[in-house]
């Protein structure tokens, strides 16, 4: 059985260690406004911040252009860095990059690594509980949006999505679908339908 | 000091106790009706609205982001950053027209102060978190509903908290104890005690007092407290689920 919780409602009366929750004395409690879902004692936040992990796929902006270093802006509040010797082309102040997390040092920076650089295209900011389920199980979501807008999309861990080429105002429009019924089930089967046929992925190639 | 009966004689102040009944016709222990909406501004990262009997407010939470002045910041934990504030035309007293006063920068401060201890603040070391609180219309007991509208605004934020509280005042007029006091209980009653709690482990999280109750009369408000929190608590969560229900109902 699933249900929505509140910050502060108690998800179990045992301790059980889970994203998003917290433990005090024998209970376990929410931190967040999430669905629990009982049986797999996992909670899924509807609501929620970024916190940046090692190896997140991130979308930012180059905010300043240091002598040694770039400053990334992640639409959150954890500051990005990018050491400038392992960019192989010099970025400018605005330029859109696409980037992995490499580590986060003990102020909170986030250290990235191999960025690419992103020419012209869209960026939209969404809310990032909501990004799993833009990527879906195996990437199954963002596919069938690429194979039914032949748009190039990029997905950021911290909340950002990168369009490109292709049916833009479809993709889109399936972004925000997803992000608004992100909680409901069937999405996929309903999002198949507003892409149309070509969405699936094509036999034997 | 005086109950309202005897300051009556004087002709000065109104009778708030009428054949049993409050002002309103609500009975002592009974609040005023609430509606909460979570969400609704859409460049906050979290909002709610209150309608708790004539009071009207709207609170938005904007962060975490990086705190500035930089000084403000705290390399440990997030700082909060609060401003209760009521509209110029929100009162038929005189309000707003010349920046924040005594009263307002009160209020910001326990509002302040009860979040501090609700929001988990060690997850976003050097950042603030805004709230704001804006009183559109007034009818006495904002800071309670702001304090109740910022606790939902947070929530549908997506900030960590390990509490959702709740805030309602408790004052008393002749011997009666009265829960919700609105404007004229507010101005004319001999004590009035506005406390945040959060129901989890029922921590208080503020407690203010004008004039006097005695050790037992606290108490007693307290449980009446306590009890109308179920109701509002129960309101709060239902606003929370409330967009999320409506969607899922749409594909049943």
């Amino acid at each position: 059985m699933s249900r929505i919780v509140v910050p502060g409602e108690l998800l179990a009366d045992k301790p059980i260690r889970m994203e998003a929750g917290f433990i005090e004395g024998n209970n376990t409690y929410s931190t967040l406004l999430g669905i629990y879902h009982e049986e797999k004692g996992v909670l899924v936040p509807l609501e929620g911040l970024w916190y940046p992990q090692r190896g997140d796929i991130v979308i930012g902006i180059v905010e300043e252009a240091r002598l040694n270093a770039y400053n990334i802006e992640l639409n959150s509040p954890y500051k990005g860095i990018i050491i400038a010797k392992f960019v192989e082309t010099r970025l400018q102040r605005g330029d859109v990059i696409e980037a992995e997390v490499k580590e986060i040092d003990e102020t909170k920076t986030v250290v990235l690594m191999r960025p690419k650089k992103l020419f012209g295209g869209k960026i939209f900011d969404v809310k990032p509980s909501k990004i799993p389920r833009i990527i879906g199980k195996q990437n199954t979501m963002v596919d069938q949006i690429r194979n039914g807008t032949k748009s190039v999309i990029m997905v950021g861990m911290n909340g950002r999505v990168w369009l490109k080429g292709g049916n833009v105002a479809l993709a889109t429009e399936a972004v925000l679908k997803i992000v608004e019924e992100a909680h409901t089930t069937g999405l996929t089967e309903r999002i198949k339908a507003l892409l149309g046929p070509q969405s699936q992925p094509q036999q034997g190639v | 000091m005086g109950g309202a009966g005897e300051m009556n004689a004087t002709g000065n102040i109104p009778e708030l106790i009428v054949n049993g009944k409050r002002l309103d016709g609500r009975a002592f222990d009974e609040m005023r009706p609430i509606k909460i909406v979570a969400g609704g501004l859409k460049n906050a990262a979290g909002s709610a609205y209150i309608e708790w009997g004539n009071n009207k407010i709207l609170a938005a939470v904007y962060g975490p982001k990086e705190a500035l002045p930089k000084h403000t910041q705290d390399p440990e934990k997030a700082v909060i950053k609060c401003r209760y504030s009521m509209a110029p035309f929100s009162s038929l007293e005189e309000h707003g027209r010349s920046g924040p006063n005594r009263r307002a920068i009160e209020i910001s401060k326990v509002t302040r102060e009860v979040f501090e201890n609700v929001i988990i603040r060690e997850d976003f070391p050097g950042s603030e978190i805004d709230i704001y609180v804006e009183v559109l219309q007034s009818d006495g007991g904002t800071r309670a509903a702001g304090i109740t509208t910022a606790a939902v605004a947070l929530a549908t934020s997506g900030i960590p908290m390990t509490d959702l509280p709740y805030a309602v005042s408790v004052g008393k007029t002749g011997e009666h104890l009265i829960l919700d006091l609105n404007k004229a209980e507010d101005n004319y009653s001999d004590a009035d005690m506005p406390v945040a709690i959060g129901p989890r482990n029922d921590s208080i999280l503020l407690l203010q007092m004008d004039g006097t109750l005695t050790k037992e009369e606290v108490m007693r408000g307290m449980s009446m407290i306590k009890k109308a929190g179920q109701t509002i608590t129960k309101l709060q969560k239902e606003a929370l689920r409330a967009p999320y229900e409506s969607i899922m109902d749409r594909y049943k």
